[in-house]
């Protein structure tokens, strides 16, 4: 489809004794776009950006307008209604810029795989610096799955601790 | 004659409850309930009929059934104008024309699919369309004078994608109109000849956050179409999942609206109880969006033995963080005038559109389904509240069925003891079943077809398009920048529109 190009900036993990990237851009920000999923990525996305997880201190925030991100941060499992407004969001953002998935659907459809109305993820169209596996992925995965982008293991307490190893995922980066 | 017996005196099919008319008992049938309240509950089409489901009595279904001949059906939306949103969707999906239906604009297909029509016998060709979707305003939003404007589909939150258009003066909106489709997955398609267990998964997937609702109801069809009734024990079982997801939708939701509102402190609080009470349920039931706990004839929970002792340390939490949520709610400066007076949902606006759950229930509406359930006798009461329609009322209901809920898991406690629940074994024979359940918006019901020991066909309601119809009715006359607040209060979701 000729959307999207994913280049990531090597600095931002390049090395694990400079966790934390000096300059205007730390903390890293992320922009969110649902393509079309169940919504149940967002709800844990907003449970880790509001919920006792720390993702601020972690070095983590959302922005509301793509030229402000660092990050696209993909939900959901891309329908052709959606394509363009993903297209026109990383359009929007100033380089270096990366993408990241949250979710099955947002990286290969998941439950959802392609057909009339959907795309099935984009894994197999762009590249994906980040991978969060899940169906959701719990806020805590998400979080971990972010540091992991640092080399950094998320200090989330409490609740946030105990729901680890609830639901099945993986994190993976490339 | 009323609507009902001019249903029943329909040709009878093998279901006993639904009856086929011709096009003439058809277009008589939509004009005699243009004089009768029988509650309408969705029409579908499944290629070759077209289908409308009504509830006469509560959990009593009464479908109606028309053969689908030159590809043509008259409305029901002048009688029921929900109904157009059903219209739509069948028009989009099947190409099947609703004559004299009241807005025949699409409703998920924007020219952008694969193929047109996907599923009618013959689809069409492939949109042309490769850009953004172009809003197609209705004549009235063309009337209107003022300043256009737009928010969403992406809008860097968390919500699921949805348009909506604008016309303003100032900072007042005079007229606004939604363009869905966004989030339009095919479920129907996904669902046909789909396997009964991964059909459950899919349904599970329809709308996060009302997943425990969407699976019970599926299940309970299911378990309908095979002649089947789960033990007194699954049920209950499942009752604590569906009430630990509204307790938890409607603190996630209250959270929402705190924050929305400035009020972080409160905001934060509702999320705390939220995380802490999924801290203590998830390890147990197995994940924290309630998913895949309900299957086709039982439960699958992680640790079912160990329901009874959740919920009493459910009931203990609550008892300690609930009653000074509350306290803080009400007293927190300021909140309460953020939230009074906005987006007013009279009965008027809630009987046109047919709404439930918890935001008609603000509105004076009295219908919650458990009442007229058998799992939920001696848990389930009468919860009076306030009913005025307002935002700051939605918000009140919505603090108050936690409590309700929280009390009605406490009571569940020791009911369950160290049951495994019990699974009956069910034969996919060929059949038609109803399952329903009162989500936390309101009723998500399933009808579902089996055929050949696989799902035929799924017809799904939820209260996502009457939701969406109030959403624009009460637009007119707000701040554009309360939009966020005001949808998040009705709970309008992409997800649970588009299907
Ligand atoms: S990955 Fe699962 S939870 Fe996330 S949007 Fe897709 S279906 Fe929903």
């Amino acid at each position: 489809m000729g959307l999207i190009r994913a280049v990531f900036d090597a600095s931002f993990r390049q090395s694990t004794a400079r966790r934390k990237p000096a300059g205007p851009r730390w903390p890293l920000m992320l922009f969110h776009v649902d393509t079309g999923g169940c919504g149940g990525c967002g709800m844990e996305l907003e449970a880790l950006a509001t919920g006792p997880y720390d993702m601020q201190g972690a070095g983590f925030s959302f922005v509301s307008a793509p030229q402000g991100a660092d990050v696209l941060l993909i939900t959901g499992a891309l329908t052709y209604t959606m394509a363009p407004v993903l297209e026109a969001a990383w359009k929007a953002m100033p380089t270096p810029k990366g993408l990241i998935c949250v979710g099955n659907c947002a990286i290969d459809g998941g439950i959802f795989s392609e057909n009339y109305s959907l795309m099935g993820g984009v894994s197999r169209k762009v590249h994906i610096n980040l991978r969060i596996a899940g169906c959701p992925p719990t806020p805590k995965d998400i979080l971990d799955g972010l540091c992991s982008l640092f080399a950094q293991h998320s200090k989330a307490t409490g609740a946030a601790q105990a729901e680890a190893g609830v639901s099945s995922s993986s994190t993976t980066s490339s | 004659m009323d609507a009902v017996a001019h249903i029943q005196a329909g040709q009878p099919t093998s279901t006993p409850w639904r009856y086929r008319l011709d096009e003439m008992a058809w277009r008589d049938l939509v004009e005699g309930l243009k004089h009768d309240s029988l509650p309408f509950v969705g029409l579908w089409c499944d290629g070759t009929d077209i289908h409308a489901l009504f509830m006469p009595h509560d959990m009593q279904p009464l479908a109606a059934t028309l053969a689908l001949e030159s590809g043509r059906y008259p409305a029901l939306s002048p009688a029921r104008p929900v109904s157009s949103f059903y219209e739509r969707m069948i028009f989009d999906l099947y190409g099947a024309e609703a004559m004299w239906g009241t807005d025949v604009r699409p409703l998920v297909d924007h020219d952008v699919w694969q193929n047109s029509m996907p599923l009618a016998p013959v689809p069409g060709a492939a949109g042309d369309n490769k850009g953004m979707v172009a809003v197609q305003p209705s004549d009235a939003m063309q009337a209107a004078s003022g300043t256009a404007m737009g928010s969403g589909p992406a809008t860097g939150g968390y919500e699921t994608p949805l348009h909506v258009a604008m016309v303003c003066e100032g900072e007042t909106i005079r007229h606004a109109e939604t363009v869905s489709g966004y989030a339009h997955r095919g479920m129907a398609q996904r669902w046909h000849k789909c396997r009964v267990d991964e059909a459950n998964r899919l349904s599970g997937r329809y709308d996060a956050g009302c997943s425990a609702a969407h699976q019970a109801a599926f299940c309970q069809a299911v378990e309908h179409a095979c002649g089947q009734q789960v033990g007194h024990e699954v049920s209950q079982l499942r009752l604590v999942v569906l009430e630990l997801e509204r307790v938890t939708q409607h603190l996630f939701t209250l959270a929402t609206l705190a924050r929305q509102a400035g009020a972080r402190l409160v905001a934060s609080r509702c999320m705390w109880l939220r995380e802490s009470l999924l801290a203590k349920a998830a390890p147990v039931i197995g994940s924290r969006l309630m998913m895949d706990h309900s299957v086709p004839g039982g439960v699958n929970l992680r640790d079912t033995a160990s329901m009874g002792t959740l919920c009493e340390q459910i009931a203990d939490l609550a008892e300690e963080v609930y009653p000074p949520l509350v306290t803080l709610w009400q007293s927190y400066p300021g909140l309460s005038a953020r939230l009074a007076g906005l987006a007013v949902v009279e009965s008027t606006l809630l009987e046109r559109v047919g709404l439930d759950g918890p935001v008609a229930r603000a509105g004076g509406g009295e219908c919650d389904y458990r009442r007229a359930m058998r799992a939920y006798e001696g848990l389930w009461h009468f919860n009076g509240g306030r009913h005025n329609g307002t935002l700051e009322d939605r918000a009140a209901i919505l603090l108050d069925e936690v409590g309700e809920s929280l009390r009605i898991i406490k009571a569940l406690g020791p009911r369950l003891g160290l049951s495994a629940g019990g699974r009956i074994e069910l034969t996919y024979e060929d059949g038609e079943g109803t399952g329903l359940a009162e989500g936390p918006w309101g009723a998500v019901l399933y009808w579902v077809r089996l055929k050949n020991g696989r799902v035929d066909q799924v017809f799904m309601r939820n209260p996502a398009y009457s939701a969406l119809m109030a959403f624009e009715a009460v637009l007119p006359g707000q701040n554009v920048a309360d939009i966020g607040l005001i949808r998040t209060s009705l709970g309008v979701s992409a997800a649970a529109l588009d299907g």
